[in-house]
């Protein structure tokens, strides 16, 4: 089928999410634009306007209230996703890189970047308490001084939050201290995404070594390793098979000097279990930097450093394809 | 005024408790001016006692007394060369000379220096200088007169050096470097997997080649090379040469020369180093000033000669002696190249026009240094030396610009090497010429002519009655190189590097393109000894993407992609020449159905059994997997209870799960708008 091509965006995107249900697509670029999208034809349904610097990430809680955005002007903004009203502005010192609501939807973090003299911080904020966002101030701040947060996700149930260092390192920080409860590292360089699945047990990881890999969220136990020939700068797990897809290219920098060819910019599509590529999904001429399955599993969309968010609804063989075992 | 003060300085000064630095009155210095001064005493000009200087020449023609003017003109003559001669004596005896004279020199070197050339000098046919130092009679007095038997090398068992070839599946062999040569491997090769046989970190610090027949491996040091064979790859042989770069094997594996751009001395030739590889022992070391063309030394296909080219003068050497060949050079105005036939002891050299006299091929028989056939050429540019891998026949690529025209015109001058007389035939080539490869052990030769992007493939047939016939021209080829299977008919066209790496493979028994397929930005291309496999791989050297080695079939089939870290180069190991004779040659073509028969079955219960244990892989994989997830999902279960709490009782596992607090909407989407007219109701 052919895919639906959202553009509202100027520059390269750089996280898309859908809402639980999958209705709603939201997008966010190096642009100062927030889009909110009708997942099932590509419509825009409106923007978030206020931020003025590129956006790193985006998030929208369980019941689509609220809409969390983080962006390199030093703020992370709460929205009302109806309204497009902008509920919270959260200053902070340095670029906002990764955010998220928890499981239930009171309490949101937030990592800042290492940069301009100040150090990565990872901050957490009660939205039951006005207070603390009246004051600026988190019920909780850590630190983490070695190796800056890059992506970070929710544990389940909201106790901890499952951070991807610059360095590779893999680590859980606690929800109500801040302690690193538990610490992997399998990839050797910096993890470009986090994404949980849709039970929240599992997280795939997307690296510049070139792998994703799956880890149990509880135990941050190591499942399976997808390798390919290109830095992975996101990955997603199928709500409904045993898929994961992933999405990278030749990094942005090195791009001018490539064809598109030898940028490898293609979704591609791996067996969870047997680890094997079966399929690929051309289109982007540019790095994919992000990817999201729907949550019903029957199509997913990827946003490109070429600016252009795409939507592809699979065929009825995707659904049949087996490999033989 | 200024002196008070220098005064008034120095009074403070001695003031100041001041240690003496004077010796005392009996002070005697025990150090001698040896200890002192010994790297400059070593220069010291010292009294040479002229022993050192003296030589002695052996075989000088006796002479009665008048023809002893004679002979002192002509012995000066002759060594005044080397130095100053400062005294000369000839023994007599009965009015005779005895036959050796001694001549000393004004210095120890140039002593030395007439020694080393005039020794061996050839006077007349009956007189033959031996020309020694005075100085050696006393070392070689010495010598005990009773033979001592050298002792006895310990023999060391390298196992079976061919080892690889009694493989019952007849897997060859190759070695691959990667990670940027960290690591070089050498694997077994099969259709279905490579199989490692060795892997080591850091075994070659550059690269790594085979000899000619696969018996070893070289690897490159800092040091020199090591040699490396048998059935685990143990160290064979080692040859110390600082610093060297380049190797060549002579085609029998008995030698191996070496090149290193350090180390070179006027006294001491150590640029190129020729080794007996089977003592290790160095045989002869050569000056060289540049590597540009190597080999520098080329080798007549059986080993017994090698030959270099130098201004004006092609010098061919011959084994074990790795002197001279009949102690001359052969002197060619203006040789520009030379080349071996890799079937018989001729060597085949071009010289360009010279004012009148026109540029020629010679083909030279050696070592009887007679031509065989010269072909003379006018307005000649350039010419290429292509034989045949059987030295059946010779191509000389001729580029010229005939009179009155300013292009560049090419011709293919066939020389047909088993006929008598050799004669010639010419192609004329309209185009300019891109490659040129004759196929081996047959009678075709292929060509890629034309100018980018339209570059045309062409293939010929010299036929037996001389007649050269065009078979096929396919155009417009994406190629710039052309890649013969070493058993003859098929070969693959390749566009290499700029070209993306189009591959075309073709088989020219019947000129069809049997597949055209593609490895993107292929750096190299390596047929298999047998013939019944290609290798073509991006090499970390020359991009830094990307890098592997995909391995065809002949027919350009892809078999395997293997993804190596940083891969630099796949050599396949060669094998020796086959054993069987022609006659049994034959007799295996015939049966070959036979033979057939029995492989296939063999390639189908390896098949099978490959996708049994891919599946029984998979299996298990699948299997453990979803062990793992259903001890999730009972984890997940189990915390069901704190989920609806924290959602505020709405159940959120399913995506329909709480559909009925769903709330129904509507949405209205604008899909497009039609405009209908509908006309004039009135």
């Amino acid at each position: 089928m052919r895919p639906i091509l959202l553009q509202g965006h100027e520059r390269s995107i750089t996280q898309i999410k859908y809402n639980r249900e999958g209705d709603l697509l939201f997008s966010v670029a190096k642009d100062t634009v927030v889009n909110a999208w009708y997942s099932v034809n590509g419509e825009r349904l409106g923007t978030y306007a206020g931020h003025t610097g590129a956006l790193w990430c985006v998030d929208v809680d369980w019941d689509t209230k609220n809409v969390l955005t983080g962006s390199a002007d030093n703020s992370c903004r709460l929205w009302d996703c109806e309204t497009g009203k902008q509920l919270a502005l959260l200053d902070t010192s340095s670029a906002v890189r990764t955010c998220g609501f928890d499981f239930s939807g009171n309490i949101i973090m937030f990592s800042t970047d290492k940069q301009m003299g100040y150090q990565c911080f990872l901050n957490f904020f009660d939205l039951r308490d006005p207070q603390q966002i009246e004051d600026n101030q988190p019920y909780l701040t850590v630190p983490c001084s070695e190796s800056k947060i890059t992506s970070a996700v929710w544990g389940p149930l909201g106790e901890f939050v499952i951070a991807g260092h610059e360095s590779g390192e893999i680590n859980q920080f606690s929800a109500k201290s801040g302690e690193i409860q538990k610490t992997v590292k399998e990839h050797t360089k910096q993890i470009n995404d986090i994404q949980s699945s849709v039970d929240l047990t599992m997280v795939i990881t997307a690296s510049k070594d070139n792998t994703s890999k799956l880890f149990d969220s509880a135990s941050l136990d190591h499942i399976k390793s997808f390798k390919t020939e290109r830095p992975v700068n996101s990955a997603a797990i199928s709500p409904s098979m045993d898929h994961v897809v992933m999405g990278g290219g030749q990094e942005a920098m090195d791009v001018t000097t490539t064809s598109t060819r030898i940028g490898k910019f293609e979704a591609r599509f791996f067996h969870a279990a047997y680890e094997e590529e079966f399929g690929r999904v051309k289109g982007h001429f540019g790095p994919i930097n992000c990817v999201a399955f729907h949550p019903d599993g029957k199509s997913y969309g990827s946003g490109g450093e070429d600016g252009y968010v795409r939507l592809h609804y699979f065929d009825a063989q995707y659904f049949d394809f087996e490999l033989e075992a | 005024m200024r002196d008070t003060e220098d005064m008034e300085a120095d009074a403070e000064f001695e003031e100041g408790e001041e240690p003496s630095f004077s010796d005392p009155e009996d002070f005697e210095d025990d150090t001698s001016d040896q200890e002192l001064l010994e790297d400059i005493l070593k220069e010291r000009p010292q009294e040479a006692d002229g022993i050192d200087s003296v030589i002695v020449v052996d075989n000088v023609p006796e002479v009665g007394p008048e023809r002893l003017e004679k002979l002192k003109n002509v012995v000066h003559k002759i060594f005044s060369k080397f130095g100053k001669i400062t005294n000369e004596f000839y023994p007599e005896e009965e009015g005779k000379t005895k036959g050796y004279i001694f001549l000393e020199y004004s210095s120890p070197a140039h002593a030395l220096e007439a020694v080393k050339n005039a020794d061996g000098y050839k006077l007349d046919k009956q007189h033959t200088f031996r020309v020694n130092v005075f100085t050696d009679f006393d070392k070689y007095m010495t010598i005990s007169d009773e033979w001592e038997t050298p002792e006895k090398q310990p023999f060391k068992d390298f196992g079976n050096l061919r080892h690889w070839m009694e493989e019952p599946d007849c897997h060859d062999q190759y070695s691959v470097i990667f990670e940027a040569g960290e690591r070089t491997g050498i694997f077994s090769n099969d259709a279905k997997e490579a199989i490692i046989v060795e892997e080591r970190a850091r075994w070659t610090e550059t690269y790594v080649r085979w000899s000619p027949k696969g018996t070893y491996l070289a690897t490159f040091h800092q040091r020199g090379i090591a040699l490396w064979g048998g059935e685990k790859f143990k160290q064979i042989q080692r040859f110390s040469h600082q610093g060297v770069q380049l190797i060549d094997f002579s085609p029998c594996e008995r030698y191996v020369v070496t090149f290193s751009p350090l180390m070179d001395t006027k006294e001491d030739p150590q640029a190129i180093i020729i080794w007996d590889v089977l003592t290790g022992q160095k045989k002869r070391g050569f000056h060289c000033e540049s590597s540009a063309h190597w080999p520098i030394f080329k080798w007549s296909h059986d080993g017994k000669f090698f030959a270099r080219m130098t201004q004006d003068t092609l010098s061919i050497y011959e084994v074990p002696s790795m002197g001279l060949l009949d102690k001359k050079s052969l002197k060619i105005t203006g040789i520009k190249d030379f080349s071996w036939s890799p079937g018989d002891n001729v060597i085949a050299f071009w010289v360009p026009e010279d004012k009148d006299i026109p540029g020629r091929v010679t083909l030279m028989q050696l070592p009887s240094r007679q031509e065989i056939r010269v072909r003379n050429l006018f307005n000649v540019v350039d010419c290429k030396l292509h034989w045949q891998k059987n030295g059946d026949y010779l191509c000389v690529k001729v580029d010229r610009t005939p009179k009155g025209t300013q292009g560049l015109v090419t011709n293919f001058e066939i020389f047909r090497m088993r006929e008598k007389q050799v004669p010639v035939d010419v192609v004329e080539m309209k185009e300019g010429i891109i490659a040129f490869a004759w196929e081996p052990n047959g009678s075709k030769f292929a060509v890629l002519h034309g100018e980018s992007p339209r570059i045309n493939a062409s293939f010929y047939h010299v036929k037996n009655n001389g007649k050269i016939e065009l078979i096929k021209m396919f155009d417009k080829q994406q190629a710039n190189s052309i890649f013969w299977s070493p058993q003859g008919q098929f070969l693959v066209l390749a566009g290499l590097r700029s070209m993306n790496g189009a591959l075309a493979f073709v088989d020219t028994s019947d000129c069809t393109m049997m597949n055209i397929v593609e490895h993107y930005m292929a750096s190299d291309v390596e047929w298999d000894p047998t013939g019944r496999f290609l290798v073509t791989s991006v090499s970390w050297w020359s991009h830094k993407v990307d890098n592997a080695f995909w391995l065809w079939t002949f027919q350009g089939r892809l078999l395997q992609k293997n993804n190596k870290d940083r891969f630099c180069q796949l050599l396949w190991r060669p094998r020796p020449i086959t054993l069987l004779d022609p006659e049994q040659t034959k007799l295996i073509k015939k049966d070959l159905k036979k033979y057939s028969k029995i492989f296939e079955q063999k390639d189908r219960l390896s098949q099978s059994k490959a996708s049994k244990e891919l599946v029984d892989k998979r299996h298990t994989m699948m299997e453990d997997y979803h062990k793992y997830r259903e001890l999730a999902m009972q984890m997940h279960q189990e915390q069901r209870p704190l989920r609806l709490d924290l959602r505020g009782g709405v159940d959120t596992d399913e995506l329909d799960s709480n559909v009925d607090d769903w709330e129904e909407e509507t949405i209205e989407f604008f899909i497009n708008e039609e405009i209908i007219p509908i006309g004039d109701l009135a």
